[in-house]
């Protein structure tokens, strides 16, 4: 079978070169269209035929309480305040044992 | 969306056409471009009253009685007039026309100051959705002030200063708020901020920031208070953990009587021991702030002696000038010295933003006023720092940097024009925070539709140096033809052309009448004259 959009004409060769039928795993790929591929390719967005359940919660569009200056406020906050880390810390493993941060060290 | 500038092809156009999705607001502001207030009545006849505003619904003219003692509030209607003869048009209006009382009908008079209090003619604030209005009065400014308790020194003292909330419909004074031997700014409503439903007050004597709630009943509830406290159970954990230092501290300085290095300094003046909450907040946030940005434990303490240690006196000194609200959470504060908190010109005076989270008591963000972060936010997201109400639409529609590109131009024109981008910046913030109410929601001064000259004219009201000559409104869209003048003073203009005059321009918020106000400053009758669509 051909994909819908692979062969056509466009300005970048590669735009829509995922989408080619040489690559079958795509998940990406809308199964509706072909009932075979629709075993090995796993849809990935939800569609609801009933309402008897709640949908998952990162499928549904919610309006976020902070408008876009607060964000960058808070974005420029926590790059500010994350402490940096020393090049030599990155290889003290972090998970299991706490380890003694050179902050509080005096 | 329109092909002509016809009205009549505009109005048959709208009736098969339907604007782009989202301009709907924008394509009906069009026809202001048709209707214009083209036609002056000058220097009308009326009462020498000082007009302060239309409400943002065009429902109220605030005014103030010359004495300072009373508010006159009147309705603004649409003349109306019929004519038997053939050529309408070209008649002179009838002599009823050229009277006040033709355009605005007072609904009643309200004496809202007492004996030696005045209302401060400057202030008003407006609650749309329930029609209340927030009017100030005070007592005298009192510049050499005692201070007391933590009370900063430097600011002048007012002894009572009250706030009145009124419905708007039938003036009934619904409550009142009273601050004693206080100081705030109430000039242009400088010190304080509406956001909904929420009132921000900023006592500059006491560095306190007073939320307060106006309900739907219209009472003023007090929400919280911030400054030497920010959480609503701080005092309560101070002093009782006072009261148990207080006697450990006793017991534990008199075993070395003649040791004056000791702890640094002892709590004697219990006031003067800790700095104040919000202080405090902001300080530590600048400390973690520098202590992050080094890893290295040697540079770490290095940049804080320069940078913070250093200046800690400075920061400490810092008071609290002018708050916003930039939604129902935060509070955008702005710093300075203690010299700048009074006077108007501040641009010798560094000044400092931080944001601070009501909730959390946390502050999020803080910039000295040259920060070009800061800045770069401001250019693109400066509507979000106009903080509007849900309550009020057409206040999204004015014209700002961000949502207008002709505003943008001459922004980016200012910003070219040379000198120090430094200074450009600083000029920007200058602005930060917005005053609130400032703007007309007028359509006739959306950039996109006109274009006038923003130093004679614009829709921040402030009182402007007045000319001669006629100001234009020239439209956007070709034919970029001249569609009405707006001529304060008289028609023949001033002979004295010495005195300085200032004008102020009341626009109502949607149908095209406009008010202009001429005085001198010499106390004379200030000159009226009444624009409105002939």
């Amino acid at each position: 079978m051909g994909s819908m959009l692979g062969d056509w004409p466009s300005f970048d060769p590669h735009n829509f070169s995922q989408l080619r039928p040489s690559d079958p795993s795509n998940p990406s790929f809308d199964p509706s269209f072909n009932e075979e591929m629709a075993t090995k390719l796993t849809p990935a967005t939800y569609r609801p035929t009933h309402s008897r359940t709640l949908p998952p919660p990162d499928q549904v569009i919610t309006t976020e309480a902070k408008n876009i200056l607060m964000r960058n406020f808070y974005q420029r906050a926590e790059d500010k305040l994350r402490p940096k880390r020393a090049a030599s810390e990155h290889l003290i493993p972090e998970h299991g044992c706490k380890q003694l941060r050179a902050s509080t060290s005096n | 969306m329109f092909r002509s500038i016809n009205v009549t092809s505009r109005i048959f156009e709208r009736q098969i056409r339907t604007p782009a999705p989202g301009t709907s607001v924008h394509c009906a502001r069009r026809f202001y471009e048709n209707i214009v207030p083209s036609f002056t009545v000058y220097d009308i006849e009326c009462p020498d009253h000082s007009f302060r505003k239309f409400t943002d619904d065009g429902q109220y003219l605030i005014s103030f009685s010359r004495n300072h003692q009373d508010l006159i509030v009147y309705r603004p209607m649409w003349l109306s007039f019929s004519c038997k003869e053939e050529d309408c048009c070209r008649h002179d209006l009838p002599p009823k026309a050229k009277r006040f009382e033709s355009f605005f009908t007072q609904l009643y008079s309200v004496t809202l100051a007492s004996c030696n209090e005045l209302i401060c003619k400057d202030f008003f604030l407006s609650m749309e959705g329930n029609q209340f209005g927030l009017f100030a009065t005070s007592t005298a400014q009192i510049h050499d002030a005692p201070t007391t308790g933590r009370a900063i020194q430097g600011v002048p003292f007012i002894e009572k200063i009250t706030f009145h909330l009124l419905r708007l419909e039938d003036g009934v004074v619904l409550d009142e708020k009273v601050f004693h031997n206080d100081f705030i700014n109430l000039a242009h409503n400088m010190g304080v901020f509406l956001y909904d439903d929420l009132l921000a007050i900023v006592s500059l004597r006491y560095q306190t920031i007073h939320i307060l709630q106006v309900r739907d009943l219209g009472n003023l509830v007090d929400v919280r208070t911030i400054g030497s406290f920010c959480r609503e159970d701080d005092e309560l954990f101070l002093i009782s953990n006072s009261q148990s230092l207080a006697t450990s501290e006793r017991s534990r300085l008199n075993p070395f009587p003649g040791n004056q290095v000791g702890n640094g300094h002892n709590q004697v003046n219990q006031d003067d021991s800790f700095l104040s909450g919000i202080k405090q907040r902001l300080l530590s946030f600048i400390f973690q702030g520098m202590w992050n940005e080094e890893t290295d434990q040697a540079m770490r303490v290095q940049s804080l002696k320069k940078k913070f240690f250093f200046h800690f006196q400075d920061y400490v000194d810092l008071i609290i000038w002018k708050v916003q609200f930039l939604d129902r959470h935060h509070l955008l504060i702005k710093f300075g010295s203690v010299d700048g908190g009074v006077s108007r010109n501040v641009d010798h005076h560094p000044a400092f933003f931080a944001v601070y989270n009501m909730e959390t008591t946390e502050v999020v963000a803080f910039y000295q006023n040259s920060a070009e972060e800061l800045y770069f936010l401001f250019e693109k997201f400066c509507d979000h720092f106009h903080a509007t109400s849900r309550n009020s639409l057409h206040m999204n529609f004015i014209s700002s940097h961000s949502n207008n590109v002709y505003a943008l131009e001459q922004l980016r024109s200012i910003k070219n024009k040379g000198g120090s981008f430094s200074q450009f910046v600083k000029k920007m913030m200058a602005s930060l925070p917005f005053g609130c109410q400032s703007q007309s929601p007028s359509p006739y001064f959306d950039q996109s539709l006109f274009r006038y000259d923003e130093k004679l004219i614009s829709a921040t009201d402030r009182h402007r140096q007045s000319t001669d000559h006629p100001i234009k409104f020239i439209s956007r869209r070709p034919p970029y033809t001249l569609k009405f003048k707006i001529k304060p003073g008289p028609e023949a203009g001033t002979i004295d052309g010495r005195t300085k005059r200032i004008s102020s321009f009341l626009f109502h918020p949607f149908l095209p009448l406009a008010l202009s106000i001429q005085q001198t400053l010499f106390l004379q009758p200030s000159v009226v004259n009444i624009h409105f669509r002939r």
